[in-house]
């Protein structure tokens, strides 16, 4: 059989288009791998540090893994025997443990993710239903976000450690300090988060038709049985997204942190920073450890998160 | 018992009038389709007899007492909406439940209703699926037992059918029909297809541009259409308009278009002053294998039961007649044609109303 030219050309064009297609396949996997590679080399590096000993921590060239592989740095930071003067010299020396720490990012974070979420649904519905605060209100709102943190972080600390004891002082009698309290912290994390909470939700409700509330109230549900029955349902699995999403921002917060507390608060991130010793100067092996757990949930929670978001959120039947 | 009463009905969102002043008496038990073409006001007529929507102006009366401040859910109506809004986290069961469950009904009865509403619309076997297992003709037998289940004094439908493939649509309607003879409640039904109020209705009501064109029972509609946009918009093919001017010779009215000339019956012409006038004609009063006018055959549509031919006479005017199928005509073909004088319609070609 021989083919004509007519119907040999657009084989031969597609052949080329398939191979045209590969190619940039190829290039495109190639730079995703390199990029990939730049960004976990510090994960990668830090990972390996927790399980060194801290003869090798700076040696000189780098060690890629580790030679003789050890748990003294976990066993540091949450304080467990493993070699028993090993811990015994070290966490003596340096009272750095993990669980003060942790306890305090725990509690603050989930407290003021809730407290946000919370927040954050009501006000959403609010400016989706009855459109609170005009048409652009919602844009606004984002705008909150785009303040730089170092701008506010000074400010806050006169407020935090000086304007409201002065106040309440005055007012109440006696002396209360946001400063290096968790109640404080937590105040400022629901207040900077909320926005993104809002944000989310807004979309979120926003998928919810409205026929679903007429209908609800058409058979005699007031408003927040409607709310509870219908509509927080329907945004059940937004509301766990835009939560894991905030918490991810109130665990890995620093700055602020930083500012507000010190010394009876420490959050996680701001104990990775005081990783000093006296006699051994930056002890890296403990702080990579730290740096470690802190990125665990993080990687988890926002492998949850990017899930969700990639299948969407259709809710099967209903159709607009 | 609930008979409706519409009085002076207005409603503006912002700068649109939606609705330019309604007044209608729909009364109890029957079966009341408003109809009109996209964005005429139907959904926000129907939305301020709900409460879902407040009148500007106008009021509203539900029984003997005026609803206007009434809630939604104390009007003791109930509503199958245009996307059904069945509450896809439910199963069907606590779908139809929900209205229930707001009256806090202990549960023994609670599921005796259920059931009942369930049974009485064939979808027992569905009760614990969710609403997205179920097929789209099952979703609206689910729709309408939510809305039965709550005893409603009237029952609101915003284009119910719409969702659904022809067939299922066509079924529907009868099944709905049989509904409202069991139920005897008062319905109001919505839609934009002039089919489906022609076959379901008691009394159709026309809107256009926030307005009521015309009340009336579907043969009334259609064999006396107050308006040439009640014509239009009612019948399969559209009726036929030829626009002319009305004579007399020795004392017979005549209607002239181009070389077209029909002498009318003299009755249905006795108080039209204006000369200029639109003449409608439904295609079955066109006949085409007798007649002294001389047309060309340009289309043939084939239903099955008829066959709708479009032919060309004069300066290049069109008018489609629909035949007995077994009358074989092909385009292009010569034919001789007239016109019913007793079914033209003649309506002012200024404003479009009724004349004879
Ligand atoms: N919430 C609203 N805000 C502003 N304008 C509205 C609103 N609801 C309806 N309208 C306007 O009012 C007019 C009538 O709308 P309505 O929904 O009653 O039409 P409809 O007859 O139901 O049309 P359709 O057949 O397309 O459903 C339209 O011009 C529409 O744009
Ligand atoms: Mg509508």
């Amino acid at each position: 059989m021989v083919l004509s030219p007519d119907t040999a050309s657009p084989i031969q064009s597609k052949r080329q288009a398939m191979r045209k297609s590969r190619r940039r396949t190829i290039v495109r996997h190639t730079i995703l791998i390199l990029w990939g590679l730049l960004i976990m080399f510090p994960i990668y590096w830090m990972v390996q540090t927790s399980f060194k000993d801290s003869g090798e921590w700076v040696t000189w060239p780098p060690n890629w893994v580790p030679h003789s592989p050890t748990l003294q740095n976990y066993g540091q930071i949450f304080t467990f025997d493993i070699t028993k003067e090993g811990v015994a010299r070290q966490a003596t020396e340096q009272p750095f443990n993990i669980w003060g720490a942790l306890g305090d990012s725990v509690l603050i974070c989930t407290l003021s993710a809730l407290i946000a979420l919370f927040m954050g649904t009501f006000l959403a519905y609010a400016i989706s239903r009855f459109n609170v605060g005009g048409s652009k209100f919602r844009h606004s709102v984002l705008i909150i976000r785009m303040i730089p943190p170092i701008v506010i972080a000074i400010p806050l600390l006169m407020y935090y450690a000086i304007m409201v004891p002065l106040a309440a002082e005055t007012v109440l009698g006696t002396r209360i300090s946001l400063f290096d309290t968790r109640v404080g912290m937590s105040l400022l994390y629901i207040t900077i988060t909320l926005p993104f909470v809002i944000w989310m939700m807004l979309t979120f409700i926003e998928e919810v038709p409205y026929s679903l509330e007429h209908a609800a109230r058409i058979m005699g549900a007031g408003r927040m049985y409607t709310l509870r029955r219908v509509v927080l349902p329907l945004v059940a699995s937004g509301m766990v997204v835009t939560f894991l999403f905030v918490f991810i921002l109130n665990w890995a917060e620093f700055l602020l942190a930083l500012t507000l507390t010190h010394p009876d608060v420490t959050t996680l991130p701001v104990l990775l920073n005081k990783f000093q010793s006296a006699s051994e100067g930056r002890l890296y092996g403990p702080q990579a450890a730290i740096g470690t757990i802190i990125t665990i949930p993080v990687i988890v929670l926002g492998m949850i998160i990017q899930k969700h978001l990639i299948k969407g959120f259709s809710f099967g039947t209903i159709r607009k | 018992m609930a008979n409706i009463r519409l009085t002076e009905l207005v409603k503006e969102f912002g700068s649109t009038v939606a609705v330019k002043g309604i007044s209608l008496d729909i009364e109890n038990g029957e079966f009341l389709i408003i109809v009109g073409p996209s964005g005429c006001g139907k959904t926000t007529t129907l939305n301020m007899i709900s409460g879902l929507e407040t009148p500007t102006a106008g009021e509203i009366m539900i029984g003997d007492r005026v609803v206007n401040d009434v809630e939604p859910g104390d009007r003791g109506l109930g509503m199958v909406f245009q996307d059904l809004a069945l509450f896809p986290h439910m199963s069907v069961f606590e779908n139809i439940a929900f209205g229930l469950r707001v009256q806090k009904m202990e549960d023994q009865e609670v599921q005796e209703r259920v059931r009942a509403a369930a049974e009485a619309l064939y979808i027992l076997p569905l009760l614990y699926k969710r609403p997205n297992q179920c097929s789209g003709g099952e979703s609206q037998r689910v729709a309408l037992a939510r809305t039965i289940v709550n005893n409603p004094d009237v029952f609101l439908m915003d284009e119910p059918l719409s969702s659904l493939d022809a067939k299922l649509r066509v079924d529907m309607r009868t099944e709905l029909k049989r509904l409202h003879d069991r139920l005897k409640a008062t319905f109001v039904y919505v839609t934009h297809d002039q089919a489906e109020a022609m076959t379901m209705a008691d009394r159709i009501v026309v809107m256009n541009g926030g307005k009521v064109e015309q009340v009336g029972s579907p043969l009334d509609i259609y064999d006396t259409p107050m308006t040439q946009f009640v014509a239009g918009f009612f019948g399969m093919p559209t009726m036929n308009f030829l626009e002319g001017v009305l004579t007399s010779s020795n004392g017979d009215p005549i209607f002239k278009s181009g070389s077209l000339e029909i002498s009318l019956p003299e009755e249905s012409t006795q108080n039209i002053k204006d000369n200029k006038v639109v003449l409608g004609i439904r295609s079955e009063h066109v006949s085409v294998s007798d007649g002294a006018l001389r047309g060309q055959a340009r289309i043939i549509e084939p239903l099955g039961d008829a066959s709708l031919v479009y032919f060309e006479f004069g300066e290049e005017e069109e008018l489609v007649a629909k035949v007995s199928p077994e009358l074989r005509i092909s385009p292009g073909d010569q034919l001789m044609f007239s016109l019913q004088a007793s079914h033209c319609h003649l309506f002012d070609q200024s404003d479009g109303h009724r004349l004879n």
